[in-house]
């Protein structure tokens, strides 16, 4: 007995050492020793998924997905799919930012247990990869405010523009991911892997965020790398058609709340 | 062997029940295992194949369930508990029930064993589940994480704790040292892991009375007969015949015990001071292979030390050692106090989805009481080899060999090497069936007794997380 009473008090005496940091919200500067510190972050939480030098090779990586889509991305080449810039361009440091804090339903963690600072170092050192992030400074596009509160006329109306813009035929007529495209197994992404459309009528699931402005970002910007597309040019000048159509879709999965 | 008609019989009940599950599931079915719903991740970021964890969710595990590189207990375990709701619940409860539906046995039993001809017994049995567990993890507050597992054994009708631990993270800086004090699965950073098997352990069945016609088990000092041996990994296990606890309950030697048990009373600190290469693990156990309580004299003591490569190419290797130093851990027939002590290597690789990995322990019971002087075999070794590997999205392959070089009591002990071969097919990320044949290699060795004589094995079963 005495000798888990000591046991005890040491583990008791070590906690001691366990303390709160009030780390702070800036954004570092991008230079090297915030790349330094990025790089001993991303050897210990990302290495596993994404590999040590980028590729989208770690250990872990085939099983999150198996056969199909998707595998941790490949900084070095592949296209980023979550962006606020147009279809094609790279992300945004606060795109890139706002993944690690989200992370990816399914299939990666958010890393909110990473402090500001440090999720923003990451973000530097992960740009390193890709030798373009040097050249290009990504914009966004513009990302509007809702003009209001939903209606059932303009839901109505969203749901015809679903149809017409051919949304069901991946994501299914009443938005489960079943559509004929999606059935077939057509559906691939840039590694060539199968890939489903999401299920709109699961919120929680929606990988780039379930906000409207987020919905509204995704169907701007398109998925890059996968079949889904940017929808920027076909709602160029017709912000309240873009609008009902997301309202439209927030309406699949609030109808099964 | 199985014969014809009785493998179709078997195929056939073994996909009607394939059938029955996938019909009765909802088609949005999402239950998802607590982790994964408090990460809102598929099991698949962490686990190869439940219960089998890749490089990844090897790293959350040794960081107190905390993900790998943070030290977020604090975030995503913030309520307090009067504030919980049945949704956080569900963020800390998981449930597995697993077993064979169907098993088929082949074995000639001798009555008592060695000394008739034996009948060939063909036996089918209906069991599931064999087990069921409840489990609850998390963390408390940033770095600390507690787990507790209760399992009900059917067989045995009796619920257990089989783990109960609180851990505490990252003390004296990131990943230098973790502290686990409780009852836990002493080996669960080894590079090959009791707990989480793809070939779940059969236990061995037992005649109730030993050689000498008396009634065997709990405290009598009197050797059970093994009527069909166990299927389990040899290296993990106690290898002895003829070894009991300090209160006399005679100890199954398909039983995985010492470093590789599955859940021991003490206090055990592991880390990675040095990067993600090496990690090591220290620890203090009762050691009394008793359920509960501590009638040793002594504590037993461990070493492991762990070399790991894992950083692209879809690769990653480990590599590990350990010393398992007893201190009157066990008792001979003659009820001499021994210390038992085991020193183990294992590996793993892992590219793309094959897994492979293997293990060899050697066991030695350092002073042989001279009661037992001559019979008694001080020295066994074990050897599992295994792979496991997705030939599709759905559908894992698993091949296992087994070398046990028995020690103990030189005429009870028996060696054996088995192969064992799996399919397990996953209906859902959670819901899986399987089937599964084990075959003894060492038919021409009839031997002596009837443990000997186990020719072959079928099982049909089913595994559920959720
Ligand atoms: C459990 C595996 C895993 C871990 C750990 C992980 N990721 Fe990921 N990550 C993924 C997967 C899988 C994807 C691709 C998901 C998809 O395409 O739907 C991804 C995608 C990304 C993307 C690209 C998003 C886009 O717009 O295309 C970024 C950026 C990213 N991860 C950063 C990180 C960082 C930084 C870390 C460490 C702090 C990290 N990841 C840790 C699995 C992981
Ligand atoms: C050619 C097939 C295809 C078409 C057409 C299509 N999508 Fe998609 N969509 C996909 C795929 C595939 C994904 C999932 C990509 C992934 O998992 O990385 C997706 C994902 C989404 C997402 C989820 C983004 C997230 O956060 O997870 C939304 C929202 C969406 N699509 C809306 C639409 C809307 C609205 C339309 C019509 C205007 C549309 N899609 C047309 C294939 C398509």
């Amino acid at each position: 007995m005495r000798f888990w009473i000591t046991v005890c008090i040491g583990a008791v005496a070590l906690l001691g050492g366990i303390g709160i940091d009030g780390a702070f919200a800036v954004k570092p500067e991008d230079n090297r020793a915030t790349r330094e510190k990025g790089k001993r972050i991303y050897e210990r939480s990302c290495i596993f998924c994404h590999g040590s030098e980028g590729k989208g090779d770690g250990p872990a990586g085939w099983y999150l997905g198996r056969y199909e889509a998707p595998r941790p991305r490949d900084f070095t080449t592949e296209s980023f799919k979550f962006r606020s810039t147009a279809s094609g361009e790279l992300p945004t440091d606060q795109d890139l930012f706002r993944t690690v804090t989200q992370g990816i339903p399914g299939y990666m963690p958010s890393f909110a247990g990473l402090n500001e600072e440090e999720r923003w170092q990451v973000v530097s050192y992960i740009k390193t990869f890709n030798p373009s992030f040097k050249e290009e400074k990504p914009q966004p596009l513009p990302l509007p405010l809702p003009p209001g509160p939903p209606t059932d006329a303009g839901i109505e109306h969203g749901r015809k523009l679903y149809m017409k813009y051919g949304c069901h035929s991946c994501h299914g007529d009443n938005g489960y991911g079943d559509g004929s495209e999606s059935l077939k197994g057509n559906l691939k992404d840039s590694r060539g892997l199968t890939i489903s459309a999401r299920n709109l009528t699961e919120r929680e699931s929606l990988k780039n965020g379930s906000t409207p402005r987020d919905i509204y970002r995704s169907v701007m910007t398109g998925l890059d790398g996968t079949p889904m597309p940017s929808f920027a040019d076909s709602f160029a000048g017709k912000e309240k058609d873009a609008w009902d159509l997301i309202y439209y879709i927030l309406s699949l999965s609030q109808d099964r709340r | 062997m199985v014969s014809r008609g009785q493998s179709a019989v078997l195929l056939w009940i073994a996909l009607a029940l394939f059938g029955l599950v996938a019909a009765v599931l909802p088609d949005d079915a999402q239950a998802l295992p607590a982790f994964a719903r408090k990460y809102n991740m598929n099991c698949t970021a962490c686990h190869t194949a439940p219960p089998i964890l890749n490089t990844f969710g090897q790293r959350f595990l040794e960081n107190g369930y905390q993900l790998p590189g943070t030290e977020d207990g604090g975030i995503t375990g913030k309520k307090k508990l009067g504030d919980l709701t049945l949704d956080d619940v569900n963020n800390y409860v998981s449930f597995r029930m697993v077993g064979n539906a169907v098993s088929n046995w082949n074995f000639k039993q001798q009555n008592p064993p060695g000394t008739d001809a034996g009948v060939a017994v063909n036996k089918t049995e209906f069991t599931f589940p064999e087990s069921f567990t409840m489990f609850t993890g998390g963390t408390l507050t940033k770095n600390v994480g507690f787990m507790v597992e209760l399992g009900y054994d059917t067989s045995t009708g009796s619920a257990n704790v089989e783990r109960g631990f609180v851990s505490f993270n990252n003390l004296l800086g990131h990943d230098v040292a973790h502290v686990r004090v409780g009852r836990f699965d002493v080996g669960a950073f080894y590079s090959y892991t009791t707990v989480r098997q793809q070939l779940n352990d059969v236990g061995e069945s037992l005649a109730g009375t030993g050689p000498n016609g008396a009634a065997c088990g709990s405290g009598t000092f009197n050797p059970c007969t093994i009527n069909r041996m166990g299927l389990t990994p040899s290296a993990l296990a106690t290898k002895f015949f003829g070894l009991y606890d300090r209160t006399g309950n005679y100890l199954s030697p398909y039983a995985s015990s010492l470093f590789n048990s599955g859940g021991e009373m003490g206090i055990d600190v592991h880390g990675r001071p040095f990067g993600d290469w090496f990690l090591y693990q220290v620890g203090v156990l009762n050691g009394a292979n008793e359920p509960t309580g501590d009638s040793n004299k002594g504590k037993d003591v461990y070493g492991m030390v762990r070399f790991d490569y894992a950083k692209s190419r879809d690769f990653s290797a480990s590599l590990s050692g350990f010393v398992y130093l007893g201190h009157s851990n066990a008792k001979v027939q003659t009820q001499d106090d021994v210390n038992w002590n085991r020193y183990g290597v294992s590996g793993r690789a892992t590219y793309k989805m094959v897994d492979v990995y293997a293990a060899f322990a050697v066991d030695k019971i350092n002073k042989t009481p001279t009661g037992v002087a001559g019979q008694f075999d001080s020295t066994a070794t074990g050897l599992t080899v295994g792979v496991d590997t997705y030939v599709t999205s759905k559908t894992m392959v698993s091949l296992r060999y087994d070398n046990l070089d028995a020690g103990g009591m030189i005429n009870e002990r028996q060696s054996s090497s088995f192969v064992g071969t799996q399919v397990k097919h996953f209906l859902r990320n959670n819901i899986a069936v399987f089937v599964r044949n084990d075959f003894n290699l060492r038919k021409a060795d009839t031997g002596s007794t009837a443990a000997q004589n186990l020719r072959n094995a079928f099982f049909s079963g089913i595994d559920v997380i959720f």
